[in-house]
């Protein structure tokens, strides 16, 4: 449809949880299979709250929105989804501020620029 | 979902490997191996200068009796062993991964067992590489250059740093994940590395006495108990006064308490912990628990701990069970001293972790407003480490004997009947024995050996040993010019160290009982066996340690982490140095 902006939200869960219960040896199987369902749902219910609370934002302002969830490296996939659906203009967030507690995995900037055809915004954080 | 995936890789894998056991079996790489196996090729050099001599002699003396030139046989020295046993082991493996190889390569995988199964040995033949790699190539070569540098340095780095094979395999798995990847056709068998490391601590269990067990169990139970239950009272406390969140403290408090990882993922469902909690506890425990991999075993040969101290403080101390065999294994990588009172600290660690498990959740329910109660006999039953009813079935089947003669736990049979000639006492040490038995039976001398026997404990059955003990078996050491039971050997083995007996004595009660001890083949081969199950368990452990899981250490975590990990390492080490005793 020409004229209708179409929004496509993409969250990307960091690749590093496949590492996560690499050390582990003493367990039995049931209780890492336990652990590793556990912290699916519970990433994927994360995602989800957040995919539902700019659904609803969306549909306020009449954009057409869709959404994505991907697990790897975030600027990896930022730029396949980018190239997969032709995007006009990525936006991100802009990085957490130093000694800010949360999870250990920014966006590679470096790459995300490089490897970008389109422009890129970094919205700064509220 | 069809797991095998088609690449030539195991094919490659097992031709390298056959390559390789050729090479050593036809001598082509002769001189290679004089690099790396330098004190078996001086002990050939040795060899062959004796027999050369030998044949030269054999030979001037048939050509004077104008016979043709005797026909000799160079007796195997041990560089011949090590590379025969090279050669031996690459064919074996080299062979299974080339026909397994060809099969992934001709056969279309269909879903199924046979899939999953033929899916695994890829990686499993990529770790076996690698310590084959590590250990027959790594190892030696760092030994070398620490030994090269060692004039210029003032200190020999390679063993300082204990760059043996079991810490080169791990820092090896490391370097693979984070810098190569592991390829995709080994991803299926690397993680099978677990399972390898299980079956070690099964096999292991025919190696304990009972009262090897028993004794070290109760240190284990004591130490651990102890730490473990103090740790995470201190890691609660800290939480409590530092805000961190009820489920972050508790799953905190189970991984730095217990057994790290392994502890936190046990713990993580039961307390609803949340994304951000479980990363920053794994990523602070595996950072302490590689750290401490490399720092425990330098500390304890800089303080010269014995097998039992050590494998009693890093089985305390680490807080991540994965390291503490890496540790005991980089301290002792030639014998599985150091490693049998680790694992039996790691066992007694796993079993204390359900009930851990349900202190916590306990914990959290009570602090937690609206946390739903957890089914705590199911959380029991679930967390109950099956493993350990293995290595319990393994240590009671040898107790029973079912492998070798009882007694058998020290890797050496008992037999005072098949000592040679030339083993027995010489005149002149019977006589040194005797002087000394008179002296001794002065009441000065059976005084002195009374206050050694209570000193040291020394005990005969249930009860404790006396002076007239020692003199009876001095007596028929005389007579018989041998051991003749094992009580006798361990009554005198005690004498002998006795400060102030004469050294001729002492020499001849060591000498008689080295002779009535000789190593079984089939322990020591056993041992070798579960010394490379280790090594490949921990080099496929060490494949699953990510940078990125690494780098999640941080925030309050690190703190909490930080100050009861290190104040747990200090405080086990100065219990064990005071307390544990090098008697067992």
């Amino acid at each position: 449809m020409p004229g209708t902006t179409i929004l496509v939200h993409c969250l990307v869960v960091p690749e590093f949880w496949a590492g996560m219960q690499g050390d582990d040896w003493l367990n039995n199987a049931s209780t890492r299979d336990a652990f590793g369902d556990y912290v699916e749902n519970m990433l994927e219910n994360d995602a989800k709250r957040e995919l539902a609370a700019v659904a609803s934002r969306c549909k306020e302002r009449g954009l057409v929105y869709e959404s994505l969830m991907r697990f790897g490296n975030p600027a990896e996939t930022v730029l396949v989804i980018a190239g997969e659906i032709g995007a006009d203009l990525v936006v991100i967030g802009s990085p957490r501020k130093k000694g800010e507690e949360g999870l250990n995995s920014r966006m590679e900037l470096e790459k995300l620029v490089r490897g970008l055809k389109c422009p890129l915004l970094i919205a700064p954080h509220p | 979902m069809v797991y095998t995936k088609k690449s030539p890789a195991l094919f490659i894998i097992g031709l390298v490997m056959l390559l390789w056991g050729w090479l050593n079996a036809s001598g082509n790489i002769d001189g290679v191996q004089q690099y790396f196996q330098q004190s078996a090729y001086s002990d050939h050099m040795k060899v062959k200068e004796k027999f050369d001599a030998e044949f030269r002699v054999a030979s001037e003396m048939a050509a004077a009796e104008s016979k043709p030139a005797p026909e000799m046989k160079m007796p195997h020295s041990k560089f011949d062993e090590a590379k025969a046993f090279q050669s031996k082991m690459c064919y074996i493996f080299g062979g299974v991964a080339t026909l397994l190889g060809l099969l992934i390569m001709v056969w279309t995988p269909k879903e199924g067992n046979l899939d999953y199964y033929l899916s695994i040995f890829p990686g499993m033949a990529y770790i076996l590489l690698i310590a084959f790699l590590v250990r027959w190539g790594l190892d030696p070569m760092f030994a070398n250059w620490g030994k090269a540098a060692q004039p210029t340095l003032g200190w020999n780095f390679a063993s300082i740093f204990n760059l043996n094979y079991v810490v080169l395999g791990i820092v090896i798995g490391i370097v693979i994940v984070n810098v190569f990847k592991i390829p995709d056709w080994a991803a299926n068998g690397v993680r099978t590395a677990r399972f390898f490391l299980k079956t070690g601590v099964i096999l292991l269990g025919a190696l304990y006495s009972a009262t090897e067990l028993a004794q070290l169990g109760a240190i284990s139970v004591l130490m651990i108990g102890v730490f473990v239950l103090g740790s995470i009272g201190v890691v609660l406390y800290m939480g409590r006064r530092m805000n961190t969140g009820n489920s972050m403290t508790a799953v905190l408090a189970s991984g730095v308490g217990v057994c790290g990882v392994s502890a936190a993922v046990a713990a993580a469902p039961v307390v609803n912990a949340k994304a951000a909690e479980i990363a920053y506890t794994i990523g602070t425990i595996l950072v302490w628990g590689v750290g401490c991999m490399f720092l425990f075993p330098t500390v304890g040969h800089m303080l010269g701990m014995g097998p039992v101290q050590f494998g009693a403080w890093a089985g305390t101390g680490i807080l991540n069970s994965a390291q503490v065999a890496g540790a005991a294994l980089a301290f002792d990588p030639h014998g599985i001293e150091t490693l049998k009172v680790a694992e039996i600290f790691n066992i007694t660690r796993v079993l204390f972790l359900p009930i851990v498990v349900l202190w916590l959740a306990t914990w959290y329910v009570k602090h937690e407003v609206g946390a739903e109660k957890v089914d705590l006999g199911k959380v029991l039953v679930a967390k109950f480490p099956v493993f350990v009813l293995g290595f319990i079935l393994m240590f009671a089947l040898s107790t029973m004997g079912a492998f070798t003669p009882s007694g058998h736990y020290q890797g050496k049979y008992f037999s005072s009947e098949q000592i040679k000639e030339d083993k027995l006492l010489k005149g002149k040490e019977t006589k040194a024995i005797e002087g000394e038995l008179a002296r001794l039976k002065e009441p000065a001398g059976a005084k002195q050996l009374q206050d050694h026997f209570t000193e040291k404990a020394i005990n005969i059955g249930q009860r404790h040993a006396t002076p007239e003990d020692a003199y009876k078996g001095l007596a028929d050491l005389i007579a018989n010019k041998k051991m003749s039971t094992r009580e006798q050997e361990m009554l005198l083995k005690a004498v002998g160290k006795m400060k102030g007996l004469d050294a001729v004595t002492a020499n001849a009660i060591d000498k008689a009982g080295k002779a009535a001890y000789h190593s079984s083949k089939t322990i020591g081969a056993f041992r070798d066996w579960l010394a490379w199950l280790f090594s490949f368990g921990l080099i496929g452990l060490g494949m699953q340690i990510t940078m990125a899981a690494l780098k999640q250490a941080g925030g309050t975590p690190l703190i909490i982490g930080g100050v009861v990990g290190t104040a747990k390492a200090l405080g086990s080490l100065i219990v064990v140095l005071l307390f544990v005793k090098e008697f067992i």
